[in-house]
């Protein structure tokens, strides 16, 4: 579903990825880690459509996002970093929003977002400007409208940042039961913890290259680890530079 | 105060780094153009009053009369301004500025955090009143033949009063925000400046000043005269550093000092007390500004009336755009005095054709009404170009942070900016053709001006949006903290001074087959070969610019968004 062929993005300065070649099946949830300024964040929107990449290839579900990006983005659902939204929209009107640039049915979209406001305890929020909502309830509505046009691919860029304990347990869940309709997850995290519970397998980036990439057994001995955790075979990947 | 210099380096380092040759926003072109603008500026303003001052200088007895009257009037002015531009800085820089809650979490003392943005808010506040005062009061050394004494005493003064209205600006907003929100106290002292200047435009207009010209109205003009000679209260800091000035421009020293003196001592009491104040208030309103926003006004709904289903002949997309673009620039309580100052503007605009008194001109009516219906082509395209410029050009600017969900959208850069051209089109092009038929009915013009004048606004309407939306594109501010300030911007800059030449090209495109017709008409006579090829190239030439203007900047700023 996901494809990226030696995708580079050059800032001038700095090389934010470099020569990325990755690919991620249906229904499998893929967790790509890295230290800060490793290139998370630039590959996250070189896949959403949001910066143009340098050189390389991006297919989402079989489509060119250089040649088709509004159908490309039509089977995305894209959650960023940080929640910035339309302050001046109350939640509900905001959920209309999406609903309309990504075609949702109209005869359903109520029950849908009232469905989905509900499970992210939004709902007594509906009618509140968002400028009135906290970091977690905007991070909350994000992922709501990401899922509102049931997406294909769900493109997440730290999606635990800013939520209580609880949402956190929800988002996992519903993250998981995604996965097992054939919805294709790609997450950017440096929760260690949350990659080790969700991920099918995991991708380690650094200074814009993917150093490994598998299974956390097949990562462990990529690291000549037995048994240990995702945190120690991160640090000696990262810590030996240790290539795919 | 070593606490306060480092609270105040990260302000300077910023404006230092901003000035590195590997700022992109750095270019030669950029500071070139910010130059020659300041430049003309100051020596148009050098010019107008040393014009004015020279003027007043023939005028026997009256003449001295005038021009001192005319200090008192710069000083109260100046101090109006400083004081409503000082209270808005100090609210933004000392209760809403994005860095406060970490400046808060620092070992330092609110009354130093104060202190530092105190400064910051009086500096922004002035710089640009002291620039610009000072060709002002070099055409007044100049004409009175002062010594440098003069210039050195003004500078004192004006800068005395800065701080002085800064600390009384300091004083109140810091009382102020104990009783209301920091924003809410925004909110409605802009709306109530607004307000105020509206009424003091439509006062002056409408006591028709033109008609001092009238011989009828000279006993009233005596009156006034008469009445300037009233001195102002001794008790306020404007009526000292008036009296400063005027006793410098006389040769007057101990006069000069003694109010100079006087103005010093309150500037630095006001501090005095502005740092009190601070100490028992600041924290207090500062923490009432971290409360959660509320809507000023509640939202009424109506039942059986959906404004929306309006909308409807749009595409679905371009419905979602529409409603969410609608919904956000209303309930955005920062554009509610613009459009106050709209209504007035083009309300003042009308009312000048009514009352133009066009039947006691000694030129024939039949010529003024046309060339007044002309000129109004490109002055009603003026009017447009400013309208724009505050609303139209920051459009896309105004998606701020949240322009991601555009990109992340499966929505064409293209598509996205041809809605918001759309958008803004509709209503301006009605406004500017109400404005323009309405004026040419205020002048009783022939159908031949009606029509070219209704013709040319609507192909220039669409020619000065495509170049708001396009170049806002192109320099598109995304981070800023007020996106509707991206207008004073180099791309603001290049949007009017490229709007001002389309303009004057149409307008001088038009003018040769214009007269050509007109005079025709008039004569009865028919046109020359000549005439007709110049007329029709004119008249393809300027559809062709128009067009070029719609359709140029709007490919730029789409190439511009997308290679982000």
């Amino acid at each position: 579903m996901i494809e990226l062929h030696k995708l580079t993005k050059d800032y001038g300065t700095t090389i934010a990825v470099n020569k990325l070649s990755l690919n991620v099946a249906a229904g499998e949830i893929y967790g790509f880690i890295g230290p800060n300024g490793a290139g998370k964040t630039t590959t996250i929107r070189l896949m959403g459509g949001i910066l143009a990449p340098t050189s390389g290839s991006i297919i989402i579900g079989g489509l060119d996002m250089a040649k088709k990006p509004v159908e490309g983005k039509k089977m995305i659902g894209f959650v960023p970093d940080r929640p910035f939204l339309y302050e001046k929209l109350t939640g509900m009107e905001f959920l209309r929003f999406s609903a309309d640039l990504y075609d949702v049915k109209r005869d359903t979209f109520l029950q849908k977002a009232q469905n989905l406001l509900q499970q992210f305890a939004l709902l007594d929020w509906a009618d509140e400007l968002i400028e009135a909502y906290s970091h977690g309830m905007k991070q909350r509505l994000i992922i709501a409208s990401a899922l509102l046009h049931d997406p294909r691919i769900l493109i997440i860029d730290e999606p635990m940042v800013g939520l209580d304990p609880a949402a956190v347990h929800m988002v996992k869940d519903i993250l998981k039961e995604l996965a097992v309709n054939q919805t294709t997850i790609f997450i950017s995290t440096h929760t260690l913890s949350i990659a080790e519970d969700l991920c099918h397998r995991i991708g380690l980036i650094h200074k814009g290259t993917l150093l490994a990439q598998g299974t956390l057994d097949e990562l462990k001995h990529i690291a000549k680890l037995g048994e240990a955790r995702l945190e120690e075979v991160f640090l000696t990947i990262i810590k030996e530079n240790t290539f795919i | 105060m070593n606490t306060i210099l480092s609270l105040l380096r990260p302000r300077i380092l910023s404006a230092i780094n901003s000035l590195r040759t590997d700022n992109e926003k750095n270019s030669w072109v950029r500071i070139f153009m910010y130059s020659v603008v300041g430049i003309v500026f100051w020596i148009g303003i050098f010019i107008i009053f040393y014009r004015v001052l020279f003027y007043f200088q023939s005028v026997q007895d009256f003449g001295n009369i005038l021009a001192m009257k005319l200090i008192s009037m710069l000083i109260m002015t100046f101090f109006t301004l400083l004081l409503f531009s000082n209270i808005v800085n100090c609210l933004s820089h000392l209760y809403l500025s994005q860095d406060l809650p970490l400046l808060h979490s620092l070992p330092v003392s609110s009354k130093d955090i104060f202190f530092s943005r105190w400064i910051i808010s009086t500096f922004d506040s002035s710089w640009m009143i002291v620039a610009f005062s000072f060709p002002v009061f070099l055409s007044y050394g100049l004409i009175y033949k002062t010594g440098i004494i003069f210039y050195v005493i003004f500078l004192v003064a004006i800068i005395l009063m800065c701080l002085i209205s800064s600390a009384l600006s300091g004083i109140l907003v810091l009382l102020g925000a104990i009783i209301l929100p920091a924003g809410r106290i925004r909110t409605i002292l802009i709306i109530l400046g607004v307000i105020l200047v509206l009424f003091l435009i439509l006062f002056l207009r409408l006591i028709r000043p033109e008609q001092l010209v009238n011989p009828d109205s000279f006993a009233s003009v005596v009156l006034y005269l008469n009445s300037m000679q009233t001195p102002n209260s001794p008790l306020l800091p404007t009526t000292w550093i008036t009296d400063a000035i005027k006793a410098a421009l006389n040769g007057e020293i101990k006069s000069c000092l003694f109010n100079i003196a006087l103005t010093g001592t309150c500037a630095f009491m006001l501090i005095f007390i502005s740092n009190i104040t601070a100490q028992a208030a600041y924290f207090m309103g500062f923490s009432k500004s971290q409360t959660t926003p509320q809507r000023l006004f509640a939202p009424v709904k109506y039942k059986d009336y959906n404004w929306e289903s309006l909308l409807n002949f749009l595409t679905r997309e371009s419905k979602a755009f529409a409603v969410k673009e609608i919904r956000t620039f209303f309930r955005d309580s920062a554009q509610w005095p613009q459009l106050f100052l709209m209504a007035a503007l083009i309300a003042i605009y009308l009312y000048n054709f009514s009352v133009l008194p066009l039947d006691n001109s000694p030129i024939k009516t039949i010529y003024l009404q046309n060339l007044f219906s002309f000129l109004n082509i490109g002055l009603a395209a003026f009017v447009l170009t400013a309208i724009a410029a505050r609303f139209v050009f920051p459009a896309v600017s105004m998606e701020g942070e949240a322009f991601w969900i555009v990109q992340a959208a499966p929505v064409s850069t293209k598509n996205f900016l041809w809605i918001k051209f759309f958008l803004y089109y509709i209503p301006l092009v009605i406004l500017a053709e109400v404005l323009v038929v309405v004026s040419n009915l205020l002048l009783r013009v022939s159908p031949f001006m009606m029509a070219l004048s209704a013709i040319t606004i609507f192909c220039l309407v669409p020619a000065v949006v495509g170049m708001a939306i396009g170049l806002g594109a192109v320099y598109a501010d995304f981070k800023s903290e007020n996106p509707a300030q991206v207008v004073t911007s180099f791309g603001g800059l290049l949007f009017m001074i490229l709007c001002f030449c389309l303009i004057a090209l149409v307008i001088i495109l038009e003018a040769g087959p214009v007269y050509y017709i007109f005079i025709a008409n008039l004569r009865g006579q028919s046109f020359s070969l000549l005439q007709i090829i110049w007329s029709i190239i004119s008249f393809i030439f300027t559809l062709f610019l128009c067009l070029l203007a719609v359709f140029y900047p709007i490919y730029l700023g789409e190439k511009k968004l997308r290679i982000r």
